[in-house]
């Protein structure tokens, strides 16, 4: 068994590599992950996965109902990290398939693939937790850089993980974009990773937070069109029935955090598309509380003033 | 959240579970549940967004939790629930709060046909609670609802929450923390609405509070607690607000209930995540209710 198998199967047990297997395995992904189109190329038959925020156990359970990789060929769409107890697993387990297996799992860029956001919820505090230092996070954090930003599926699915961008109007424009850096807070690159769709704008819509881009039907029409796709397939937005269409099925959102923050209680979706892209969305719960190997701790009574 | 209890503590309280798994208690005439459920589903959230005449909402809302105390007796029942406060939000009506990326994004060339969304996205509530006076079905004898409209009267008073005597370790009979609504602001901060209650031997506690961070703008706080005690001739319960004035002080007698209600209003501004300055609470307005516990 060669040593990325063996850290494959520790990974899946949800135990950390150590720190200098870690800065390995960035080097090797990094390698792969350069030669990559900022709108990489999938072929079908192929497994869309939404947003995972750390939530490693329910990971399993998504392969379990999606099958394990490399036979089954997977695109994950961002989110792997933050908010859940084990973002630093569930990022290495799914770099080293990737690492190990180039061609038979896709991982593209999601907003919290940021210097800046892990840092706020979550991902730097569980590597300094469990490194003692913050390399580990470095090492990732780079490797983030990296990361495609959409994929397009059989030239007909484009996928992204939070929409469109005003500046974008064909996807030639989205391979001319340098993408190694950290996401910039406007411009392209950080509208395709931050951009939600919005029922009550046609056009284009600010967010009342003066920042982020709202985009209508009318949007998505023109883009599909101009573009020969059947339609977008995204992540970014909680969904409490895993995935949810927009714009008369122009657009998909896909979710695959179950329970999400371990307390929403909702399911999680993932989208199998077969060789002739014909559409199957797998709905999945969590996973049950004793696979998750410590118990739920009872919290002490709160003497909250 | 749940806490195990000692049996004996329980009864020695003459307090009694709640049956058939609910959560909660009974004790002293007083009826405390928590009610704990998923987020709202798709079409839920769409009844909800129709009734508050909104087209957004928080992207958690637990529409079926909540927190209820009733006092059997006289009907007084006082609950918690994201509706309510969702309503208070829309009626409050906050302009939004702008994030810093906005500074930049106001240079970028806008886009043919742009429209601004003017909504607080924060969800900032003024809500401290719901009331209703309700008969029970029983006292009534023909199966109606004799009167859920009227709501408590709450007065100035003089009185505070005991809070020493809220410091001491008495056992406690019954806690649990309810989320009622929850919202990431897209990566921007939280937003959350939170019920926790206590319920000890000698009183019950709560504290609803809304809490508020703005990644790099600001914290925004508001505090809402109750004390109702419940082992003495008197039971108290406040309200407090801060608004700017001096403190002051109502209450309002009601047959077999003394409630104080304390409500509690902090804004701070963040820079790069630091409290560079923190105003209020300046004054209290409270509220109380005041009677002989039979």
């Amino acid at each position: 068994m060669s040593d990325l198998d063996r850290q494959i199967e520790q990974l899946k047990k949800c135990e950390p590599l150590k720190e200098s297997e870690v800065k390995a395995l960035c080097l090797k992904a990094m390698e792969i992950l350069v030669e990559e189109s900022n709108v990489q190329r999938v072929d079908a038959p192929v497994t869309i996965c939404g947003d995972i925020h750390g939530q490693f156990y329910d990971m399993k359970e998504l392969f379990k109902v999606g099958g394990d990789c490399p036979k089954t060929n997977y695109l994950f769409l961002g989110d792997f990290v933050d908010r859940g107890f084990y973002s630093v697993e569930t990022f290495l387990l799914l770099l080293a398939l990737k690492v190990r297996y180039p061609d038979r799992i896709t991982l593209i860029r999601g907003n919290h693939e940021s210097r800046q956001i892990t840092q706020v919820y979550g991902f730097y505090d569980e590597c300094l937790r469990k490194y003692g230092s913050v390399n580990v996070w470095r090492y990732c954090t780079d490797i983030f850089d990296y990361l495609s930003l959409s994929a397009l599926i059989e030239n007909k699915i484009f996928s992204v993980h939070g929409g469109l961008s005003p500046a974008i109007s064909t996807l030639d424009q989205i391979r001319t974009i340098d993408r190694k850096q950290e996401v910039p807070h406007d411009g392209a690159m950080c509208d395709l990773l931050w951009s939600d769709p919005e029922d009550i704008v046609d056009g284009w819509g600010l967010s009342p937070r003066g920042a982020g881009f709202l985009f209508g039907g009318s949007v998505v029409t023109s883009f599909n069109h101009s573009n020969n796709i059947d339609y977008i397939c995204r992540a970014h937005q909680l969904v409490m029935e895993g995935y949810k269409w927009m714009f008369n099925s122009q657009i998909v959102t896909v979710w695959s955090a179950p329970n999400y923050c371990y307390r929403c209680g909702n399911v999680a979706a993932i989208l199998e598309l077969d060789e002739n892209l014909n559409k199957q969305f797998r709905v999945f719960d969590a996973a049950p509380q004793e696979s998750r190997g410590t118990p739920a701790k009872k919290p002490a009574p709160d003497y909250f003033l | 959240m749940e806490v195990v209890v000692d049996d004996k503590d329980l009864k020695a309280a003459g307090a009694q579970p709640l049956p058939d798994g609910r959560r909660g208690l009974r004790i002293h005439g007083w009826e405390i549940e928590s009610h704990k459920g998923t987020i709202l589903k798709s079409s839920t959230f769409q009844e909800w967004e129709e009734k508050l005449d909104t087209t957004h909402l928080p992207e958690m809302v637990f529409g079926e939790s909540g927190l209820v105390l009733k006092h059997v007796k006289t009907g007084t029942k006082i609950h918690f629930n994201a509706f309510d406060a969702l309503g208070g939000w829309k009626k409050e009506g906050l302009p939004p709060v702008e994030v810093p990326a906005a500074a930049q994004w106001k240079f970028r060339s806008k886009p043919f046909q742009q429209v601004i969304l003017d909504y607080d996205y924060t969800f900032t509530t003024p809500y401290d609670g719901s009331e209703t006076i309700e008969m029970d079905t029983e006292k009534d004898g023909n199966g109606k609802i004799l009167d859920s409209s009227s709501s408590l009267q709450w007065e100035d008073c003089e009185e505070k929450i005991d809070m020493v005597s809220l410091a001491s370790k008495e056992p406690i009979l019954f806690f649990d923390e309810v989320v009622l609504y929850e919202d990431e602001l897209a990566d921007s901060g939280v937003s959350l609405l939170t019920v926790k209650v206590r319920v000890m031997p000698s009183c019950w506690f709560l504290l609803l509070r809304f809490w508020l961070r703005v990644d790099g703008v600001l914290m925004r706080l508001r505090d809402t607690r109750m004390h109702c005690a419940l082992m003495t001739v008197q039971a108290q319960s406040f309200f407090e607000r801060a608004a700017g004035e001096k403190p002051h002080f109502k209450h309002y007698l009601q047959k077999g209930i003394l409630l104080i209600l304390l409500h509690t209003v902090i804004l701070a501004s963040l820079v790069r995540g630091f409290l560079l300055s923190c105003t209020g609470p300046k004054s209290l307005k409270s509220l109380v209710i005041c009677s002989v516990v039979n």
